[in-house]
């Protein structure tokens, strides 16, 4: 896993995580790199932190310690020598790179009129592989299906952060788009749209999904989620709508103008639960007017992409499909 | 025969001048040449970079494209640098490229410092900041451009008679 992101990587840190166990290396996470302070790895569930010679401790003393110079070349590297070209992405301490990895940024802000112009001295990096984990959906997609219109319910996946939220909805994209189905409905696939704002979920290259989302899929790359929602509802005539991360009232409103077209709507937020949804005000009204008709909830502790409960607008739970009895599973 | 032999001699040897002397005027009035060249390649350069928004390794492409002679050959190295697997940082590439390719032009030591110094800084700061430094070099060229020209003016005639009279001098010595 790791060597998709050392392309990035400045030779001192390439030198010690090329060094790490094989196992390490596979299962790597997020490899978080402070400036002047200990190299770490997070993997597998655990952390530790790098020593030159590419073994791990738990403890920092050892540690390799990244210097100004290697986060100096670690930004260039990763804006690809043109940091004036990520502007908007330093606003938002975020860069994604190319194959979707997404890479947070700390350091010291310059404000201008109170508000965040760019990171200036950028000196925390957390580099986020993306991971394309496919039929990780096929659990997930019978349970929010609407078999008699051959489509699937409104449906908002709630989890923590790192629990694979995008992975998830990624994932049900391609199902959709392809119509995999569960067995006994025909293979018909639905025009799927995407507004990736943070080019997380199909790590665009020009435009063009580097992860395959299926065959009739469009994505609206690098646009805010409202206005991108909006422009694929009137332009792109999509039958699921698929958006990540969905929290301001503007995007609450998009998702209700969606719904309203007669779209579907696959979104994802944060929270640990669909009462946690609740609470935040954005959010709260779509939740009270019972537009979702699904909510999954995903938990980190279930393994890696862990389906802990789909529940139904009134908060019923659906049941796995193996328990559905035959009868009503004929229905469709 | 022998008196044949000493005119040709001679004759090499004031041709020979001549060349020297003419080459030392081309080279004069190369540089402001190249100098103007430049000025334009950085402006180009300013606009992929300010209005384009062009990642960098296209953005030198783009302006290698537009050049020509040592100067594009100079950009595409510093392009080819920056694209390569092996990733570089830009100041590396940019001084790989310069080792590689000033000794080409005919430009001299001030105009050198002024590309190296602007390879330490391409690329690393937002693009008011580019902007600044685009302009900062463009300005400084021109001060060199303008003093090149004098030079030219003052030396580019001097040195192709120069270089004839010094032949015809060492002909004269030696007969």
């Amino acid at each position: 896993m790791l060597e998709r992101i050392e392309e990035w990587l400045p030779p001192n840190l390439r030198a010690v995580t090329s060094r790490l166990p094989a196992k390490v290396r596979d299962s790597a996470e997020e490899v978080r790199v402070r400036e002047g302070r200990p190299l770490e790895i997070v993997y597998g569930g655990g952390y530790g932190f790098l020593n030159a010679d590419g073994s791990l401790g738990p403890l920092p003393d050892s540690a390799y310690r990244p210097s100004r110079e290697d986060c100096v070349r670690l930004l260039e590297l990763l804006t690809n020598h043109s940091v004036y070209s990520f502007e908007e992405e330093l606003k938002r301490g975020f860069i994604t790179v190319r194959g979707g990895h997404r890479v947070g940024l700390a350091g010291r802000t310059v404000l201008e009129h109170g508000k965040v112009k760019q990171i200036r001295d950028v000196c925390g990096f957390n580099i986020r592989l993306a991971r394309e984990l496919k039929d990780t959906g096929k659990a997930v997609l019978p349970r929010i299906m609407d078999a008699e219109a051959r489509t699937v319910h409104h449906t908002l996946v709630v989890s923590p952060p790192q629990a694979g939220k995008t992975t998830l909805i990624r994932d049900l994209a391609r199902l959709i788009s392809y119509g995999s189905w569960p067995s006994h409905l025909p293979g018909e696939g639905r025009k799927v749209g995407i507004v990736d704002e943070r080019s997380e979920l199909a790590a665009c290259e020009r435009g063009v999904p580097r992860f395959d989302v299926g065959p009739r899929t469009d994505v609206m790359d690098g646009c805010p989620k409202a206005e991108g929602m909006m422009m694929m509802i009137r332009s792109m005539s999509p039958e699921v709508l698929i958006v990540d991360e969905i929290g301001r009232e503007e995007d609450a409103e998009a998702v209700r103008e969606a719904m309203h077209a007669g779209i579907r709507v696959i979104a994802s937020a944060h929270g640990r639960s669909p009462e946690d949804i609740l609470k935040r005000p954005a959010l709260r009204g779509l939740a009270e007017e019972e537009f979702f008709g699904r909510f999954v909830v995903l938990s980190r502790r279930l393994g890696r992409i862990g389906v802990e409960a789909v529940l139904d607008a009134k908060g019923r739970p659906i049941p796995a499909p193996e328990s559905i009895p035959s009868v009503v599973r004929g229905k469709g | 025969m022998k008196c044949m032999i000493k005119l040709i001699g001679a004759l090499c040897i004031v041709f020979a001048g001549t060349m020297l002397g003419m080459y030392q005027s081309l080279q004069l009035s190369a540089r402001p040449r190249q100098i103007r060249q430049s000025i334009q390649c950085l402006q180009r350069l300013e606009t992929e970079i300010v209005y384009g928004v062009t990642p960098l390794p296209q953005a030198l492409h783009a302006v290698a494209g537009a050049a020509s002679g040592p100067l594009r050959s100079l950009f595409e190295a510093a392009s080819r640098g920056l694209m390569g697997k092996e990733a570089a940082s830009m100041r590396e590439a940019w001084e790989e490229a310069m080792a590689s390719n000033w000794s080409h032009t005919s430009m001299k030591q001030a105009e050198k410092e002024i590309f190296l110094q602007l390879g330490t800084l391409l690329g690393i700061s937002d693009r008011e900041d580019q902007m600044k430094h685009l302009k900062l070099a463009v300005r400084q060229l021109q001060g060199e451009e303008l003093a090149a020209a004098e030079e030219q003016k003052r030396y580019g005639g001097m040195w192709r008679s120069l270089g004839l009279l010094s032949g015809v001098l060492i002909v004269i010595l030696m007969y």
